[in-house]
């Protein structure tokens, strides 16, 4: 993608004449309640190559995934959002609010027409025409559907921007489902589940674009391949107890004080793919496996009706392979249990898939 | 009169729309709406779940009040399956909805409530060295000093502490400036920067405001370090039914605790402990103050009539709470509702709430009125949770389509959210609810021997009464009050935090490790049929999360939130919920940009996605009336 085009060449473009786009910066300085002494910076600027912008929009969700995002440690918060984009809407961070915030909104979406990256957080709720997410009088999909018209690219942060989320699990009372079921396929949609995403992948992403000037290289489904590329079973610290068979069979037991593999109390590692094993939580200080507690695949389409969380992969899944058999054959397990968890990751795979047509039919 | 429409209300969790009368002459609000304007659902999808996945279901509610309902749900459950969770599980949940409290009430007041009161633009006028020498003022003037219970004492200096120098604000200032002169406003984006209530404070005051916006937005994250530690992340850390999982050896750096893991909790509690006291409280005590000094002493509404507290932090584990054990030990005990203290202590009446009360039907229901739902073969009636229906019934607006609103109407259904009561009357709950609450019972002499933490509200009451030269009923029962009482609490919780690392490492040192009590864990173990309440006084106010489980499954999941306390829409009276009362309290000095009205809102700290899925789970498919023929297209 180029760089985005300044105010000025918007005008040169379009055939606007310098006195109309001084009018404009004139304009632009006054709504930012500014002196007019402060005109001539604001053409300058106008005349520069901006930030990248970001709109931000918020459909069915939590907003565990701003809160996310402002946990990054590396980029910080603030250097993220006032030196490497400009974040122009947001539900969570903007000063403005109401009519004069939806006007914002549209002076954006046509000043950066093309040109703007859409974050969404939070799914879509399609049922009855979309009145269970109303946002500025309107469905939230409707928004979103004009939004994304002349974005340039789009990501979906989270678990419910990329698969519905928690208010897609069944019965799915909303009709929730992920962004792209929505604005379909006709541009470069970047895929960033989880619940919520790592913050540092969270700023990661956008990161990139604002360093390199493009969208991260992307695996097959939209997923970062640098933070979705490995299983967390394959990048876990405690992946040598399951090669040898040392589980830890309830809570609290000596095997959970000694940090054993939690694959026998639910762990969704095997067939989840994330940074949490190697990125991990908080620049490397901790994630849910090492505070002894499974995954509970949270990274995963439709993780929700994967649930229960604390019936072992086996149970809820396809019986691939008897891990109570392991710690007896130990020496060649290694490469079988591999083999194994690949054939399974893969029926997860198509599970999800089927759910996902699925899904298509609530709209 | 004019109406105005404020949708949507950002820096809030969720999405929420208000509606206000405006009289433009005298700036009177005559009547005002507030509408949840979405729903997800979630009680429904809860139907049929293994109750010990609940927690992580639920949590999902909110992922700003990350810890709230997860706690909610975990102490529903263990009250219905009559589980005790072990001391140091009860240590380290106290630890997590400490931290959590702090961190939340931290980003509320830097990052969703400041730019209501101080503006880049402003800033920018403001001169560097004259901001560092308010900074010295501030730091030197506006400081409360409590007395802390009796802990480890591991920090040798505070390592979090305000920059007070000239050009470190010059920098601050540059770059604000850049920002504004980039034509990029980015967050700063579509304020209302020319609106009077912006000349209120000072220029330096608005510098030194937005310096600290900027740090406190990289620093809020070291307060919830506890969360990574003992629930493996955070927004949404893990917890476990029956305890936590998080193991404790001292054998072993592959354990989830161990002295490593602790040292890292400790430095974080110290952080939270510094923010809090030294930019936290001193900056709203002297942006508070500048502001009742001018007189802005409005907004309470609802606060000076009715007020309502469940009580929170367990000193110690307790056997359930529809037994009565809950309430036996709590550090904080705000349970019961105190009505008229605005008319001062004298006036203000206080009623006992106690487990009894939670199973009565007429204490504690909802009403759907006007909220978009309906209550088959119940019509008019107000049900308790445990006896909750969710039947949507969308009626649209006032003016405008179903899909495309202009007004809502009052007079009908207007909101995803329902009504909830307290003996038919609506209430306002959150941080200045608990603090009216625990003043009202000492003062009265309800509370004869007050824990810690009580002594430390009442010491920052009076603290805080003295800065301000005005009696507590009225400077608390204001939208000010609101927001100061937030910043006290995190003090508050602050210490809490370290009180209970501390009861961890003693009981630790004693020999005991256990974090999680695992004979209640095979389904084979519980009851047919049982049911449980799990309360918790969150960030926002008071919680209670309501389960049914049968045969093993959560047959019914409710939760009674306190964003829906204080947001709900009118009841079948036509009296106010909190956020419309506090509305009708507020002078607006421009009809058309009205600030004070996003202000006293967010003084509340919104959380809708909180407040819209109360309710239910009688499996029944919802089905929204639709009459709109044009309604039905291009779907299904």
């Amino acid at each position: 993608m180029d760089k985005k085009e300044t105010m000025w060449d918007v005008c040169l473009r379009k055939n606007i004449n310098r006195r109309s786009f001084l009018k404009s910066c004139v304009a632009l300085t006054s709504i930012m309640g500014l002196n007019t002494d402060m005109v001539s910076k604001v053409v300058a600027a106008a005349e520069k190559n901006p930030l990248p912008v970001v709109i931000w929009l918020h459909g069915h969700e939590c907003t565990g995934c701003d809160e996310s995002f402002l946990r990054s440690g590396t980029p910080l918060t603030s250097d993220v959002v006032l030196n490497s984009i400009a974040l122009e809407y947001s539900h969570a961070l903007s000063a403005g609010a109401g009519e004069p915030f939806e006007a914002h909104l549209h002076d954006i979406m046509q000043q950066y027409a093309g040109k703007y990256i859409l974050a969404v957080e939070g799914a879509a709720a399609t049922a009855e025409n979309g009145i269970y997410c109303m946002t500025g009088g309107k469905p939230f999909v409707t928004v979103l559907k004009e939004v994304a018209k002349n974005a340039a690219a789009i990501i979906e942060y989270g678990s419910c921007a990329t698969s519905g989320g928690i208010q897609a699990a069944k019965p799915n009372p909303t009709g929730s489902v992920s962004i792209r079921e929505i604005v379909g396929n006709s541009k470069p949609i970047v895929k960033v589940p989880g619940c919520p995403p790592i913050p540092e992948v969270m700023t990661g992403v956008v990161m990139h674009y604002a360093l390199f000037g493009k969208l991260p290289p992307l695996d097959s489904e939209g997923r970062p391949k640098q933070f979705y590329g490995n299983r967390i079973h394959d990048t876990c610290y405690r992946r040598p107890f399951f090669d040898t068979g040392m589980f830890a069979e309830n809570f609290d037991d000596a095997g959970a004080k000694a940090g054993w593999c939690l694959y026998k109390l639910g762990c969704r590692g095997p067939v989840t793919y994330n940074s949490c094993g190697n990125l991990r939580w908080w620049n490397g200080l901790s994630y849910p496996i090492q505070s002894g507690h499974g995954c509970i695949g949270c990274s995963n389409d439709h993780f929700w009706d994967e649930a229960p969380f604390y019936k072992r992969l086996p149970e809820y899944g396809p019986l691939l392979g008897d891990v109570d058999k392991i710690g007896a054959v130990a020496a060649g397990l290694t490469v079988a249990g591999v083999v194994a968890h690949g054939a399974m990751s893969a029926v997860q795979k198509s599970k999800r898939d089927a759910q996902k047509s699925d899904g298509k039919k609530v709209e | 009169m004019k109406r105005v429409v404020v949708d949507p209300i950002t820096r809030i969790e969720g999405h929420l729309r208000v509606e206000v009368k405006v009289d433009e002459a005298t700036g009177k609000v005559e009547d005002a709406l507030s509408s949840g304007t979405a729903w997800r659902g979630l009680e429904l999808i809860m139907n049929d779940r293994d109750p010990r996945d609940g927690w992580a279901f639920i949590q999902r509610i909110c992922g700003v009040c990350t810890t709230a309902h997860a706690l909610g749900s975990l102490r529903a459950v263990e009250d219905a399956l009559g589980i005790t969770i072990p001391k140091n599980a009860n240590y380290i949940r106290n630890i997590m909805a400490a931290v959590q409290s702090v961190q939340d009430h931290v980003i509320h007041f830097y990052h969703l409530h400041a730019l209501d009161w101080v503006s880049p633009v402003e800033a920018l006028k403001a001169d560097p060295t004259a901001t560092a020498a308010l900074q010295n003022t501030i730091l030197s003037t506006y400081q409360v000093k409590v007395t802390e219970p009796e802990v480890l004492d591991t920090e040798a200096y505070p390592k979090e502490f305000p920059k007070a120098t000239p050009a470190y604000y010059q920098k601050i200032q540059k770059k604000v400036k850049d920002i504004v002169e980039s034509g990029q406003l980015g967050i700063f984006a579509a304020q209302w920067w020319d609106h009077p209530d912006f000349q209120i404070l000072p220029p330096e005051v608005h510098l030194l405001g937005v310096a600290h916006y900027l740090e406190m937005l990289d620093k809020q994250r070291e307060i919830v370090l506890s969360h990574v530690i003992f629930g493996g992340k955070n927004p949404h850390p893990h917890y476990v039914v029956g305890g936590m999982p998080c193991s404790i050896s001292m054998d072993d750096m592959n354990a989830p605790v161990n002295t490593e893991r602790l040292a890292v909790v400790d430095r974080s509690l110290n952080t939270a402990v510094n923010i809090v006291n030294d930019f936290y409280l001193p900056d709203v005590l002297a942006i508070g103050k500048m502001y009742v000094e001018k007189g802005y002493v409005d907004g309470g509404g609802m606060a000076k009539e009715r007020v309502l507290g469940f009580g929170d932090y367990p000193d110690e584990p307790y056997t359930g709470t529809t037994n009565g054990d809950f309430h036996k030990n709590l550090l904080l005990r705000c349970n019961g509702v105190v009505e008229d203290f605005g008319k001062g202590l004298a006036a203000a009446k206080f009623y006992d709430f106690k487990a009894e009360d939670l199973s009565d039907a007429e204490v504690l229901n909802e009403g759907v009125e006007h909220s978009w739902y309906e209550y088959p073969n119940a019509e008019g009636k107000d049900l308790h949770p445990w006896e909750g229906v969710t039947k949507a019934k969308y009626t649209g607006p006032k003016e405008g389509t179903k899909t495309d609103w202009k007004t809502l109407d009052e007079n009908g259904k207007y909101s995803w959210l329902k009504t909830p009561k307290w003996r038919g009357k609506m209430a306002e709950v959150g941080p200045l609810s608990r603090y009216i609450i625990i003043y009202t019972k000492i003062k009265k002499g309800l509370i004869t021997e007050p824990t810690w933490v009580e002594k430390m509200i009442m010491d920052q009451i009076e603290a805080v009464s003295k800065v301000l030269n005005l009696a507590p009923e009225v400077w608390m029962t204001t939208m000010v009050g609101r927001t100061a009482t937030r910043a006290l609490e995190a003090q508050v919780h602050a210490h809490v935090a370290k009180y209970y690392f501390n009861k961890l490492i003693q009981n630790i040192k004693a020999g005991d490790t256990k974090v999680a009590d695992t004979t209640k864990w095979d389904p084979k173990t519980w009851p047919k049929e049982c049911k449980g309440v799990g309360l918790y006084e969150a960030p926002r106010g008071a919680l209670s999360h309501w389960v049914v489980i049968k045969d093993g499954k959560i047959a019914n999941y409710q939760a009674i939130v306190p964003t829906t306390w204080n947001a709900c829409p009118r009841d079948n009276k036509s009296e106010h919920g909190a956020y419309e009362k506090a509305m009708m309290d507020t002078k607006v000095k421009i009809a058309d940009k009205p600030l004070e009205i996003l202000k006293v809102i967010r003084s509340f700290d919104p959380c809708m996605a909180c407040a819209t899925h109360l309710y239910n789970a009688d499996g029944k498919k919802i089905k929204v009336v639709t009459t709109d023929p044009y309604l039905r297209t291009n779907q299904e």
